[in-house]
């Protein structure tokens, strides 16, 4: 794609600027989900496990992710929608807890799961020189859109109680399938020569690169989430209001925001390989990580706190717009289908292993260092990715990773779409 | 220093000294219950049975502060739930004389003679009042007033425990069922009843019907009225009641019922906006695509023509006939 991809919103443009706007909407309709089951969750059983719900449940990752390299991304993201929709429409007429869970655990989960993964891969086979910027848009959807419907869902509850509220909430997922229907299918010349869903996956499981990649974003996510779990809980540790905690963490929602499209803009400007900028981001998270327990004033807990939103929202666009880097767009879907599936893992395991530090150690300062060198780590396993010291610009050609990953010779046709 | 005699707490002098108290405060009133018609010997032993019967109450004391230059009259809150003993305190300071202040008591409007102290150190005057609360009758507003240029004054009011709702009315649909709760915070009422509503009428609740509706409460300090299958009726307002020994309180909550249809109706609208978005999306691709096929076949003649004169060329052009290529395909 020329440079006229991003100055130009789909208004006669064409099929350019269209898939921006694609997904920036699919950023918005995600995060509906997001700030919706947090909201209704809390409020009818005031479960902490709630959190949870806001990482994407990456278990039918691999599914989505493989329908998606068989099919395209539309029709499985037109289907996440659906499935998305029904599960809430399920649980507007729960009789009991479980019926509720298992409606938008299951059901709106595993649509969630169908509709966030193919879309954020198929960013990256859309756009090749402004890739970053493009993720870093898209991530910021689910921000803007928390931000959005918190109100709008209170609303809704005062109007029409959870059950009509989940009702409503079901139709506005359903934007989730007009998101869906915008996705163009996209041939790649790739797409023939890495194969089928099995054979992209097993070529993965032995790709040393992606392997090491996958470590370092596990190690990553395990710290990652810490504070948004328990940041509010060490302020008021520190004696601080419940409402003066509540604004420091808008003020890290909207730092991360703006993190994330800088960030985005830095990783197409910056020329070189994106790694070295994801570990960039990923020291300076983990290094705001480690210094929390150590600021007391207010003035330095707000410093760091725009710090850690800031470094935190700019590695997330990184992370994902390296991994065709990696692995290439080809195999995409499956990449980052299976990346979710064990970053999760990290994910889930960070927050109840800060908490049971808490409680052995009685405060926080042990789960804010070890997040911190959880990130360190992370970003050191990053060191041993390919091509991370090279200065020139190694613009990996999609021929030049499927020779390295399926070791045939062919020569391959001409580009195709979409490529530069 | 002025001191007029009067229970200050769970003195118990010698009788012998009572008597010679009594007989010098002849006319004054018993001070417990308020019947101004008790003569003075009478009055004796009722004073000792009841302070007898009463000292076992817990005790509270409360203060309030007041100088010359108070604008506003001073007032306190006091929550009591219980039958107590409670000492009033009012402290007043001046840069005057203050033999010169003269000090009442008043309980709502009548005015109160006995029963107080007044001592004075220093430059604060004390006036102390002791009551005791056992029902609802000696519940109401008690006043000190310091007398000088200006009347300075200090109330203390004397309630019991509000009640906590919802603010909001809480909305239900029709065959759910509800919970509505009231409660306050450290009480422990003698009894909680619920009435419902419909304009100023209030009519108990009939909970016989144990299918319509269940109270319980968890604690002694809340209660929970369940509504099961609900019906348009059941809409209103509904009162919970606390019975305390020193009086009642009530609360108000309202119930809003509403039927299926109220949101489907937002629904079915927004259903039918995302088939109609998706329609449009799908239709403009199928459009451009059709767009695009015609005139190409055109450029491809066109295209083709141009590469076999650009043959010869050799290798430099593989960039241009790329780029070609790319524009066609696109």
């Amino acid at each position: 794609m020329d440079g006229g991809a991003l100055s130009v919103l789909p208004v006669g443009a064409g099929v350019r600027g269209a898939p921006l706007l694609r997904c920036l909407l699919r950023g918005v309709c995600g995060g509906v989900r997001g700030a919706g089951s947090t909201r209704l969750l809390d409020r009818l059983h005031r479960n902490r496990g709630a959190a949870v719900w806001e990482t994407p449940s990456s278990s039918p990752g691999p599914v989505g992710s493989a329908l998606s390299t068989k099919f395209g991304p539309r029709p499985v993201v037109m289907a996440g929608g659906i499935l998305a929709a029904l599960g809430m429409l399920l649980a507007s007429f729960a009789t009991s807890l479980t019926h509720l869970y298992l409606s938008i655990g299951l059901l709106s989960g595993s649509g969630w799961a169908l509709t966030f993964t193919p879309t954020l891969a198929c960013l990256s086979r859309y756009f090749s020189r402004r890739r970053s910027l493009a993720t870093g848009l898209a991530l910021t959807g689910v921000g803007l859109s928390s931000f959005a419907f918190a109100p709008l869902f209170q609303w809704l509850l005062s109007h029409y109680a959870w059950r009509g509220a989940l009702l409503l909430v079901s139709a506005l997922s359903l934007h989730l399938v007009a998101c869906g229907a915008l996705l163009r299918p996209l041939f790649l010349t790739e797409d023939p020569a890495v194969g089928g869903p099995g054979a992209q996956l097993a070529s993965l499981l032995h790709h040393g690169p992606f392997l090491r990649y996958t470590v370092a974003l596990t190690l990553i996510n395990t710290g990652f989430f810490i504070p948004y779990v328990h940041l509010v809980a060490h302020l008021q540790d520190l004696n601080w209001d419940p409402l003066p905690a509540a604004f420091l963490l808008s003020v890290a929602a909207i730092s991360d925001l703006v993190g994330r499209v800088a960030s985005g803009w830095l990783g197409d400007a910056v020329p070189g390989p994106v790694a070295r900028l994801l570990m960039l981001w990923t020291t300076l998270t983990g290094v705001s990580l480690a210094l929390f327990p150590v600021a007391q004033a207010p003035t330095a807990l707000v410093a760091l706190t725009v710090a850690y939103g800031f470094t935190s929202g700019a590695l997330t666009p990184v992370a994902f717009s390296m991994l065709p880097e990696l692995v290439g767009t080809g195999r995409i879907y499956c990449g980052l289908g299976l990346l979710q599936m064990v970053e999760s893992i990290g994910g889930l395991l960070g927050a109840p292993l800060s908490g049971y530090l808490r409680d052995v150690t009685g405060n926080y300062t042990a789960s804010f260092v070890v997040a911190g060198v959880f990130l360190l780590a992370g970003s050191g396993v990053l060191i041993t990715l390919p091509h991370f010291f090279c200065f020139s610009a190694p613009t990996l050609k999609p021929q030049d990773l499927v020779t390295e990953a399926l070791d045939t010779k062919v020569p391959l046709p001409k580009e195709g779409l979409g490529e530069d | 220093m002025r001191a007029l005699p009067g229970p200050g707490g769970p003195r118990a002098p010698a009788p012998l000294l009572l008597l010679l108290l009594c007989l010098l405060a002849a006319a004054r009133p018993s001070w417990a219950d308020g019947h101004p018609s008790a003569s003075p010997v009478t009055s004796l032993p009722v004073r000792e049975e009841m302070m007898a019967k009463y000292s076992n109450l817990p005790l509270e004391s409360h203060n309030i502060s007041l100088t010359e230059h108070s604008d506003v009259p001073v007032e306190k809150n006091i929550t009591l739930q219980r039958p107590s003993n409670v000492e009033l305190i009012c402290q007043f300071t001046t840069s005057g004389d203050l033999n010169l202040v003269n000090v009442t008591w008043k309980k709502d409007d009548e005015l109160l003679e006995s029963n107080y102290m007044i001592n004075i150190t220093g430059s604060i005057m004390y006036t102390l009042y002791t009551v005791t609360i056992i029902n609802s009758k000696q519940m109401g507003s008690y006043s000190c007033f310091f007398e000088e240029e200006k009347e300075q004054r200090g109330t203390f009011n004397f309630k019991v425990p509000e009640l906590h709702g919802k603010n909001k009315p809480l909305i239900t649909y029709v065959g759910d069922s509800t919970v509505l709760i009231c409660k306050c915070q450290d009480c422990a009422p003698l009894n909680w009843t619920w009435y419902s509503s419909n304009g100023s009428v209030q009519v108990p609740l009939d909970v016989q019907m144990n299918d319509k509706y269940v109270i319980n409460g968890t604690n002694a300090n809340e209660t929970r009225l369940k509504i099961m299958h609900i019906s348009e009726e059941d809409q209103g307002s509904y009162w919970c009641h606390a019975v305390f020994q020193l009086g009642e309180s009530e609360e108000r909550l309202q119930l809003v019922v509403l039927s299926y249809l109220v949101p489907l109706k937002p629904f079915l609208g927004i259903i039918a906006e995302v088939v109609l978005l998706v329609a449009i999306i799908l239709l403009c691709e199928m459009y451009t695509q059709k767009k695009k096929k015609q005139p190409d076949d055109g450029k491809e003649f066109k295209q083709m023509e141009q590469l076999k004169s650009d043959d010869s060329n050799g290798i430099e052009n593989n960039a241009t006939r790329h780029r070609k290529n790319e524009s066609v395909s696109q």
